[in-house]
């Protein structure tokens, strides 16, 4: 049997978190079964989106997605709350633990795909051309490219920037030439498509702590025999592992590349991204409880979670 | 069965969108599972879902504006007062008014018929042979989209990321006035003075005239390219500045537009788009059949496990894309092909603005070779000469523009030096 | 042409026309405020590819009526006109099935999922659902409502097919 695994990063294992957790996924699964893995990176079969879409009709086994698991599962949402995660580790703990498990469960009821294990793509920063932000009153009258992400918009007008959709495919130029002042993506994501050099701050404010959903077509799971599900679950458990630490490792490596190339890197302070928290969170947490109406509850159970991770 | 059905359907002159989407329609709908009829409709629409795809409908909708404003007309004017008087002057006159054109217009096509519908007449009336008017207006206007701005640079940027629109725009420049120096020198050393009678207007025609109406059209691509620079648009959104710039000049600067003659270009430019687009959302949809069953891997394995220099491997994807543009699209080959070629040039360490140039230059080529050249199409449905005369009469043109290829190929700085002098 | 098709690849112009204004009007517009304003439309991105693509069908649709499609012409150029009609004849009726095709692929497409928001249009769509108090309106902000171009597109070219077929045998 053939398990198809897609995602949209690039393959290459030591700068790609996805690529990583695809290639020991695959390396597992292929050693302690039968099965046969294929990997289609660098959306070869297409967006997140549509390679959510395909893992539901069938058509691919597993995807490792990032901001498409909220479209189809709007309580997983909530984890992209600004400023909700402190730290990494933190995240991991709360994902990795009770909240993540009910959070897989409630996003299976809702898609028919299975939630394996949690990645990271990594905090998100903002990134621009025109002047050091440390604090949301910097912020003021630039013009931030944000995905067309309702949420994203939301956070960016609290801050006092304007939010500005572009297409990923169009920000390298959008950057270059001005259109936009800044942007915001996490470390690794910028300094592997050398957004760096199109801009000279970046604030580490961590706004959003994004996870990565590893996911499985739930009547495919299914139909393995119980030897093989134990091995996939575990692939994917190290895969997911595999990912973070990728990550993290890319954005160690970024954050210093970035400054010997020149840019400059502001770390702020705990009473700074305070003040970050008190300006973005609120709107965006009440627009959100509109959003999920009866799947609000998870605003205040992931809330919980953390504070009990945090004591 | 699929394959007999396309391959028929293509040879029996279905058109090429619905030989496509048949075949792939009866594979999904007879084949078993995970394949399904419902592949067919959501490929296509993933195929269409992209906003730099939008530059087409846009730069066509720019082209005809042009054509019906007058625009034309005066680009003509101006590269006639500029290079009519040289030999074989209304030659000349073609090829730099496609070098002007090229500046404003980001597809070959709209090139061909825009100017086309004036040369080719003209030419004849002048002693040229009307095959060679028609070749010659054809093979001139694959400058268009090698000289920014440019539809297939939009597009390959959007295949291959990290490749930026405004690096590839900057390196077309160089290569779209060599081969436009090119063909000029091959016209001069060519048509027989003794054939063609001049340009009895050169001398009486008032060329101040001339040169000073053509100062607010050549303005287009500084606006157009500076917008782009500049930072007020990104490359696609600058089809639409081409668009408003030539409706403002057309209705309320020369005035020979009219608000009633709008509609009818607006749904002009949308269908003769849908032409292309729909080609390019059945290619699409085949492509996912084929990258699903990993052959665009197993062709790159082999070709690394074969192809260990750069050299060999230009010269290869040179013949391949020659080949390819014989049958299809250049924009459809794109699709199909620049994800394959383009991981193997960059693990060959061939520069990435080189070799998108490379390619955009190969495809465009292929617009004037039959059996499907779209230029050609363009320009025999103007002259109707037939396809076989017509033919003949490109062939040195093709010569003329695979030599420059080759040049282009092998001396990267041509290509290369003008980004990386800006810095990209 | 026959009058039907006359009328019908007016109506086919029309909706293609509109499509192509509407696009040009939106990313123009767009990139103008921002500029001049920095504050951009969270629809500017979205709604004209979306938009296109209903174009496109219509363009399809109506090139197919006027026959302007792309096609290897060397069979038909080598023919006597009796067969090459008879050929384009044949030709006619495959792109009437391929239109059926694609409605009916387009319409199991459609019906998978079509509740799934557009990230750029469902806000929009809301307000817009909100203002005017017709509920029906959020849907301009689900993916649904632009897949069905395929539904459509398939549909119209079915229809053109089948208009050129009748006119290309009253000709022969
Ligand atoms: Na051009
Ligand atoms: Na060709």
């Amino acid at each position: 049997q053939t398990l198809r695994f897609a995602h949209v990063d690039p393959a290459d294992w030591q700068t790609s978190k996805k690529g990583a957790a695809g290639e020991i996924f695959k390396q597992i699964v292929e050693g302690e079964t039968d099965l046969t893995v294929e990997l289609f990176p660098a959306g070869s079969l297409g967006n997140e989106d549509e390679l959510v879409g395909q893992a539901q009709d069938g058509l691919t086994q597993v995807v490792m997605v990032s901001g498409a698991m909220s479209k189809i599962c709007p309580a997983a949402g909530v984890l992209d709350i600004p400023y909700t995660f402190s730290s990494a580790p933190l995240a991991w703990k709360v994902l990795d633990g009770e909240f993540g498990d009910a959070l897989a469960q409630h996003c299976l009821d809702e898609t028919g795909l299975r939630t394996l294990a949690y990645g990271e793509t990594g905090f998100r920063n903002f990134t621009n051309n025109v002047r050091e932000i440390r604090t949301p009153a910097d912020m003021e009258g630039l013009k931030f490219r944000v995905q067309p992400i309702p949420l994203y918009v939301e956070m960016v007008k609290g801050l006092g920037g304007e939010p500005t959709p572009i297409a990923w495919t169009e920000l390298p130029n959008a950057l270059s030439t001005g259109v936009v002042d800044g942007q915001e993506n996490p470390v690794g994501v910028i300094y592997n498509n050398g957004l760096h050099k199109l801009q000279k701050y970046m604030t580490l404010d961590g706004h959003v702590y994004a996870a990565d959903f590893l996911l499985i077509s739930d009547e495919f799971f299914q139909s393995l025999d119980p030897a093989e599900q134990a091995v996939v679950e575990k692939a994917a458990k190290v895969a997911g592992n595999m990912g973070r630490s990728i990550q993290q490792y890319s954005t160690a490596v970024g954050i210093n590349a970035v400054q010997d190339e020149g840019m400059q890197v502001y770390s702020p302070t705990d009473e700074e991204i305070a003040q970050f928290r008190d300006a973005a969170q609120p709107a965006v947490k009440e627009w959100l409880a509109g959003e999920l109406g009866d799947d609000a509850q998870w605003i205040d159970r992931l809330d919980s979670a953390i504070g009990a991770a945090s004591e | 069965m699929a394959w007999i059905v396309l391959l028929v359907g293509l040879l029996a002159g279905l058109p090429i969108a619905f030989a496509i989407l048949a075949a792939l329609s009866l594979f999904m709908a007879t084949g078993d599972a995970p394949y399904h009829i419902r592949i067919v409709a959501t490929e296509m629409f993933k195929g269409l879902n992209s906003f730099p795809l939008l530059a087409i409908p846009l730069f066509i909708l720019a082209g005809e504006v042009m054509n019906a404003s007058g625009i034309t007309q005066r680009i003509i004017a101006f590269a006639n007062a500029l290079v009519g008087g040289f030999r074989a002057g209304l030659a000349q006159v073609n090829i730099w008014a496609s070098v002007i054109f090229a500046g404003l217009s980001g597809s070959a096509v709209a090139d061909t018929s825009a100017l086309g519908r004036v040369f080719i007449p003209e030419m004849e009336k002048h002693g040229y042979d009307r095959a060679f008017a028609a070749a010659l207006t054809a093979a001139s206007s694959v400058i268009g989209p090698i000289i920014p701005p440019s539809i297939p640079v939009i597009i390959y940027a959007l295949i291959v990321s990290g490749v930026s629109v405004p690096a590839l725009f900057l390196a077309g420049i160089v290569p779209g006035l060599l081969l436009a120096v090119f063909l000029s020198v091959y016209v001069a050393l060519t048509v027989k003075e003794a054939d063609i009678t001049p340009d009895p207007d050169l001398t009486t025609r008032p060329r101040r005239a001339a040169l000073l109406g053509g100062i607010l059209p050549l303005l287009m691509p500084v606006f157009v390219v500076g917008s782009i620079l500049l930072g007020v648009v990104t490359p696609t959104e600058a089809a639409s500045f081409a668009v408003a710039y030539a409706l403002v000049l057309g209705l309320l600067v020369y005035r020979n537009l009219t608000w009633r003659a709008l509609p009818g270009l607006f749904s002009g430019a949308m269908r003769d788009s849908a032409v292309i687009l729909v080609i390019i959302a059945a290619v699409a949809a085949a492509n996912w059949l084929l990258t699903y069953n990993r052959v665009p891997n197993m062709l790159t394995d082999w070709v690394l496990g074969n192809v260990d220099s750069q050299v060999a491997f230009l010269l290869a994807v040179i013949v391949l894309f020659l080949f390819v543009g014989l049958f299809l699209e250049g924009i459809a080959a794109m699709l199909v092909l620049v994800p394959i070629v383009h991981p193997i040039a960059v693990s060959l360490g061939v520069d990435p603005v080189h070799f998108g140039i490379i390619v955009i230059f190969n495809l465009m080529i292929g617009l004037i070779t039959p059996p499907l050249g779209l230029c050609l199409f363009v320009a025999e449905d103007i002259a109707k000469v037939g396809m076989a005369r017509l033919v003949r009469a490109i062939l040195p043109f093709f010569a003329v523009e695979v030599a420059v290829l080759l040049i282009l190929t092998f001396v990267p700085d041509l290509v290369t030096f003008l980004p990386s002098a800006l810095g990209y | 042409m026959t009058r039907l098709s006359r009328l019908y690849a007016h109506v086919l112009a029309i909706v293609a026309g509109a499509c192509m204004a509407l696009v040009f009007g939106v990313i123009f517009v767009n990139s103008l405020r921002r500029y001049v304003s920095g504050q951009s439309l969270p629809w500017g991105d979205e709604l004209p590819v979306y938009v296109t693509i209903y174009g496109v069908m219509s363009g399809v649709a109506l090139a197919c009526l006027q026959d302007r499609h792309i096609r290897f012409a060397v069979l038909l150029d080598a023919l006597s006109d009796h067969a090459r009609g008879r050929l384009l004849l044949a030709m006619d009726a495959v792109t009437c099935i391929v239109g059926v095709a694609l409605a009916w692929s387009g319409l199991v497409f459609v019906s998978r999922r079509p509740q799934v928001e557009a990230s750029g249009l469902i806000g929009s769509a809301q307000d817009l659902a909100a203002a005017t108090g017709i509920e029906a309106l959020v849907w301009l902000g689900r993916m649904g409502t632009w897949q069905f171009a395929i539904v459509y597109g398939g549909v119209a070219l079915a229809l053109a097919a089948a208009l050129r077929l009748s006119t290309r045998a009253k000709e022969i």
